[in-house]
């Protein structure tokens, strides 16, 4: 009985110290050492990187860069663009919504194409053999060869950015989907089966909901990759959008224009990801307790890997 | 007696239908393996036809007036053009600076990366790297380049930063979820048994580490020799972007093509053969438990 | 022969609203060529007594100390999941927690491989290997390192009823044939009257509530009556901790 006094007292002491003393210093530190507060430490610190650089490039090395946008410029610039005066051809929300329009087109047609071509590969292996190599050829190609060679085809219009976002983000979709077919709970059909459930039911309760996650997962990607192979595109074959933008900045060497807008870049994706995939992706998957990304990246890493999937056939 | 006798007789009719089974199943197996491969090279031959002979007048329906045959070559050009090249000797020196820089940049990459994903074991550093882990994966590798190219001109240095910046966090990624995973129990069980920390380390921690940092390797030098040959494309002057922009400017599609497709079976075989027969060879362990 | 001497043991996790106590005050003497069981509810404390036993642990105040013959112990642990290193191979996994790597320290572990009937399987790695070969590794590899305690966590709790049946009998020839102290944790009372001649009994909350001697000849079949009626008297225990619970 003494032994369990003595640890139990230690404790009430320590947690009544905590609370009762509000030591300024030792909430300080409290502060200071939480995540959240090193979160907002690295934009600082990015920032005192650039200053030092900036100082130490004038001073030690002049002839290092050819140019430093000062962060001053590029927030400048920034807010200028967002209040629409811009001396690009178009404003930032045209030269957005010109994107997004094209970007959704071709994230649809291969949404579309690459759903039935897993489909075709997950129920048919002989339809799995014929085109697997060739999935993955295209997943490997860089989004750089599609652009430039579409632009040579098509010259400067809609088709060859549609074209690029679709050969860069479909063998995600048809990879993602296979692997969904693959994946589908067999003993849960036979349940469905048993109980003599009828086929629509069990195609609306059992197949799509199990399919649902791997959708998700290509439209995901499907949609980050054709954003990033879409910006390539419109640098080499286009004529506004948000790719021929920056180029415009990078063409006529204004280093905070270009990095202005790469920083719109980032900040379109991430929004996107946060105001729409993840939402759905909370709503869609109430079912599944913490599945969201861990499950969908995993799916990903598996799918990327040919050699795996071959291998328990071999 | 009788019990006993007939237990045997059932195990012998269970052993023989064992046999026949499996011989079944290796039909079965036999089967599928030849029509896998029929199906794989009649891929090939479609598409090789489809190219050389309906290409042409695919696109030019899509573009909806003809296309110039110059502007898409069929593979027998493209091999042509791939002999020339050849021929001419510049193949193995534009090879040789991208792979130069590659090496440089991921090189550097891979342990800027692996070094972060260790620190974000600790909760702050977590926090505070967290951004830069999403921004790096997030944004297009495009931007990287563009800015890169325009602060530091043709400088070896911008490049090497620009892979840096696209590829690290997918070695970061990987490393901390192996460290995260890091198997506790075997590591109380060597303790239990008083093994020696450097022991521990060397026959625990690392081999299980090993699998992660390779697949941050694989992921890694898919991004990066794509991000390497689109800086060429725009702050360089020798390597096969270079060698693309070259052709792509001249409106040479065979030659673009060339270069392109040589290159890309090059990191193919690198990725899929080289890296692969690599991980088969050092992680024998993995198959066994796939196998079982 | 070993010594095991635990004083006014005490074990807990977590500060504040999570503290979860293991280990209440327990106290407990083991010596010579005995095989205990600690029975018990799950989460009783068991794992955390064989954890702190063999320095996984540290407990949170008494003491515990074993010594064989004046030196400390060396203690040879077995899991309830086998915990071998799946990239190395079965000999390399014995090999991993020996001190050296000597011809007569790969003979030794040569030798108790063959003792769990694995003598062939040396080259193999673990994934290649069924559960029960395993956890027959698991078991030559605490033996092999010739400890003066072995100490066995629900070591055939994932197994088959017959695996575990064959083993429960190979754990004993090897308790009797090396003369050994086993420490001998299970949920499973029946096997702990086959096996064991000292039966502890822990309550929820990491008590000790009964040290029951089994003072009958081996080797028991579970079916025998006097094993049966062992195994019930153990069971009323169990019953009566239950009622003082509730
Ligand atoms: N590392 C740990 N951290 C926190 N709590 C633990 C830890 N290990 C065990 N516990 C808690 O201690 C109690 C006893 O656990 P354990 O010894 O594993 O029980 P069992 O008798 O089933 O083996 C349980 O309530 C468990 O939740
Ligand atoms: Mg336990």
């Amino acid at each position: 009985m003494t032994t369990t006094e003595t640890p139990r007292r230690n404790d009430v002491s320590a947690s009544t110290a905590m609370s009762s003393a509000p030591n300024p210093l030792a909430v300080a530190v409290r502060i200071v050492k939480s995540p959240h507060f090193a979160r907002l430490l690295f934009p600082v610190f990015l920032f005192a990187v650039w200053h030092i650089t900036l100082a130490a490039v004038e001073q030690v090395w002049p002839f290092a860069v050819d140019v430093l946008p000062t962060p001053g410029e590029v927030g400048a610039f920034m807010w200028d663009e967002f209040i629409t005066d811009t001396l690009a051809r178009k404003n930032l929300y045209e030269t957005f919504y010109i994107s997004l329009r094209r970007l959704m087109s071709g994230f649809a047609i291969a949404m579309v194409l690459g759903t039935a071509l897993g489909l075709a590969m997950g129920l048919s292996r002989a339809t799995n053999a014929f085109c697997h190599d060739w999935t993955m050829a295209i997943l490997a190609m860089p989004a750089l060869a599609w652009a430039l060679f579409n632009s040579i085809i098509f010259g400067f219009d809609d088709r060859g950015p549609i074209l690029t976002v679709i050969l860069a983000g479909i063998p995600f979709v048809i990879v993602n989907v296979r692997e969904g077919v693959r994946n589908t709970p067999r003993e849960l059909f036979d349940m469905a089966r048993s109980f003599k459930v009828p086929q629509s039911r069990i195609i609306r309760h059992v197949l799509v909901p199990s399919l649902l996650p791997f959708m998700f997962a290509a439209a995901r990607y499907c949609f980050s990759i054709g954003w990033k192979g879409l910006v390539i595109a419109e640098v080499f074959g286009g004529q506004d959008g948000a790719g021929w933008t920056i180029k415009f900045w990078y063409d006529a060497h204004r280093a905070h224009g270009v990095v202005g807008y790469a920083a719109f870049f980032v900040i379109f994706a991430i929004l996107f990801e946060r105001l729409v995939f993840e939402p759905i992706s909370r709503r869609a998957f109430r079912w599944r307790p913490q599945l969201q990304t861990e499950v969908v990246e995993e799916a990903f890493t598996e799918n990327q890997d040919l050699q795996d999937q071959e291998r328990p056939v071999r | 007696m009788t019990a006993t006798q007939t237990d045997i007789s059932t195990g012998e009719v269970a052993a023989e239908q064992r046999v026949t089974e499996e011989e079944l199943a290796r039909r079965a197996r036999q089967k599928e393996l030849t029509s896998r491969w029929f199906w794989r090279i009649l891929s090939y031959v479609v598409v090789l036809a489809v190219w050389e002979f309906a290409l042409l007048d695919i696109f030019s329906w899509l573009r909806g007036n003809p296309l110039d045959p110059k502007l898409l070559p069929g593979p027998s050009e493209v091999l042509a053009t791939f002999g020339e090249i050849w021929g001419e000797g510049t193949m193995p020196a534009a090879f040789q600076a991208t792979l130069t820089r590659i090496a440089v940049g991921f090189g550097l990459s891979f342990l800027i990366g692996a070094m972060v994903g260790i620190l974000m074991q600790s909760k702050w550093f977590e926090g505070f790297f967290k951004d830069a882990v999403l921004i790096s994966l997030s944004a297009p590798g495009l931007i990287w380049v563009l800015i890169t190219a325009i602060i530091f001109g043709n400088r070896p240095i911008g490049p090497t930063i620009a892979i840096i910046l696209t590829t690290f966090a997918l070695v970061t990624v990987n490393v901390s979820e192996g460290i995260r995973a890091l198997p506790k129990d075997l590591l109380d069980m060597a303790k239990s048994f008083k093994v020696s920390l450097y022991k521990r380390n060397r026959q625990i921690v690392i081999p299980h580490l090993a699998p992660y940092l390779f697949t941050g390797l694989r992921f890694g030098f898919s991004i990066a020799w794509k991000v390497t040959v689109l800086t060429e494309v725009f702050s360089s002057s020798e390597g096969i972007g270079f060698e693309m922009r070259i052709s792509a400017v001249l409106f040479d599609m065979s030659e673009f093509l060339t270069w392109i497709l040589a290159f890309f079976f090059f990191a193919l075989f690198l990725e899929k053969v080289v890296l692969e027969a690599i991980e088969r060879r050092y992680f024998r362990w993995r198959q066994a438990v796939v196998a079982s | 022969m070993a010594d095991i001497k635990i004083k006014n043991l005490h074990k807990e996790f977590g500060t504040g609203d999570d503290k979860v106590v293991a280990l209440e005050d327990v106290n407990l003497d083991i010596s010579g060529h005995s095989f205990v069981s600690i029975v018990g509810p799950s989460g009783c404390g068991k794992s955390t007594l064989l954890n702190i036993l063999t320095g996984i642990e540290t407990p949170t105040s008494g003491t515990v100390d074993i010594t064989s013959d004046g030196r400390v112990a060396a203690p040879g642990y077995v899991f309830q999941a086998a915990r071998l290193l799946p990239w190395r191979t079965v000999t390399d996994n014995l090999l991993f927690v020996q001190e050296d790597r000597s011809s007569e320290t790969k003979q030794r572990c040569q030798r108790y491989l063959e003792m769990v009937q694995l003598g062939d399987k040396g080259d193999k790695f673990p994934g290649e290997l069924s559960g029960g070969m395993q956890q027959r590794v698991g078991i030559a590899r605490a033996f092999c390192i010739e400890p003066d305690v072995l100490f066995m966590d629900e070591p055939f709790s994932h197994l088959d009823a017959i695996t575990a049946r064959a083993l429960r009998r190979e754990l004993h020839h090897m308790w009797a044939e090396t003369k050994k102290m086993v420490v001998f944790v299970t949920h499973d009372v029946g096997e702990a009257v086959e096996l064991s001649n000292r039966i502890l009994v822990f309550a929820k909350g990491g008590r000790l509530t009964d040290d029951i001697g089994v003072e009958l000849p081996f080797p028991r079949d579970p079916s025998d009556d006097e094993v049966a009626v062992a195994k019930a008297h153990v069971l009323r225990k169990f019953e009566e901790l239950d009622l003082l619970a509730s």
